[in-house]
């Protein structure tokens, strides 16, 4: 059995947040090996502004309140707790490059390489989740 | 109440959150310990018990009180080589009919796992309390030592016969493979 969970982050919304770290982080306290690929939109979320105030989708504001009452823990946290356990994060040289951004806008820990660097990791993983 | 070595409050917290706070509680246990986590997220269940068959701990199960969630989970490893090597065996099957003439099952699992599925008519001393409750069992009579794979009734059966038991058994595979009824006694 796999014991690699790899995951691509190509969205950048509050939600698509929520669905990338929620499985990463549960996947590595369940001990597996945990890698996350940013590209495109999907870098916000490691975006040291960005990430603090992710957009919500059209017209679903409302689940604010829900987020709250619920006691979601914040995407900040998430990202923290999600490092603490060993997920690797890696941003997509590529978009970096057509975004005109460094690994100085990023998060620390994070590494930075091209399709390539994920889809080694990802060759023996499973699943491999696409949000 | 059901007896646990840690308790970890994960009230109140929205998934993924129990089960990063159990991981993170779990390296604090020693082998055989039990950790009780109180959660209100009510996916905790099911994701704590697919949490411990995929990192091989073995979840015990999960009452509620007072709207609270009380997970018990056991940390153990996936290491089943241990070769046992008490010779009075008997098997599950052959138990049953044994102990209805003479003779006590006696289970050496802790207090939570009895409480959650034992043999009626059973004893309960965990493996840990057995060397201070021997006065509780009689020389005279056959003692069937059971537990959830066989180990830890191994090592309860070996020491018993050592402090002079003789008419001592192992029962084997153990609860975890028991076919019939299993009590369960909880307040």
């Amino acid at each position: 059995m796999s014991n690699k969970v790899a995951i691509i982050a190509s969205n950048g919304g509050l939600f698509d947040a929520y669905k990338v770290f929620n499985i990463a982080t549960a996947a590595a306290a369940t001990e597996k090996e945990v890698a996350i690929f940013f590209t495109f939109e999907g870098l916000n979320l490691i975006h040291k502004q960005a990430m603090q105030q992710l957009p919500m989708p059209k017209a679903r504001e409302h689940f604010a309140e829900g987020f709250a009452k619920a006691n979601v823990p914040s995407i900040p946290q998430l990202v923290e707790m999600a490092q603490d356990l060993g997920v690797k994060f890696i941003g997509c040289q590529m978009t970096m490059d057509v975004m005109g951004l460094t690994k100085d806008d990023f998060i620390n820990g994070i590494e930075v390489g091209g399709a390539v660097t994920f889809l080694e990791f990802a060759k023996d993983a499973s699943p491999t989740l696409t949000f | 109440m059901i007896k646990s070595d840690v308790q970890l409050d994960a009230k109140g917290l929205a998934c993924p959150m129990p089960i990063v706070k159990t991981k993170k509680a779990m390296n604090d246990l020693t082998e055989g310990q039990i950790l009780e986590v109180q959660a209100t997220d009510k996916g905790s269940t099911t994701d704590l018990k697919a949490w411990a068959k995929s990192v091989g701990h073995q979840y015990i199960g999960t009452r509620e009180e007072d709207n609270v969630l009380l997970h018990y989970i056991r940390k153990s490893n996936d290491d089943n080589s241990y070769e046992k090597q008490f010779e009075q065996t008997i098997t599950n099957e052959e138990v049953i009919n044994r102990v209805a003439n003479s003779g006590i099952i006696l289970d050496v699992r802790e207090e939570a796992e009895y409480a959650f599925g034992h043999i009626e008519g059973s004893k309960s001393i965990p493996m840990g309390e057995l060397e201070d409750r021997l006065d509780e069992l009689n020389h005279d009579e056959e003692i069937y030592v059971i537990c959830r794979t066989g180990t830890r009734s191994d090592f309860a059966a070996q020491k018993l016969f050592k402090k002079g038991f003789t008419k001592v058994y192992n029962v084997l595979p153990g609860i975890g493979s028991w076919n019939g009824n299993l009590s369960k006694s909880m307040k």
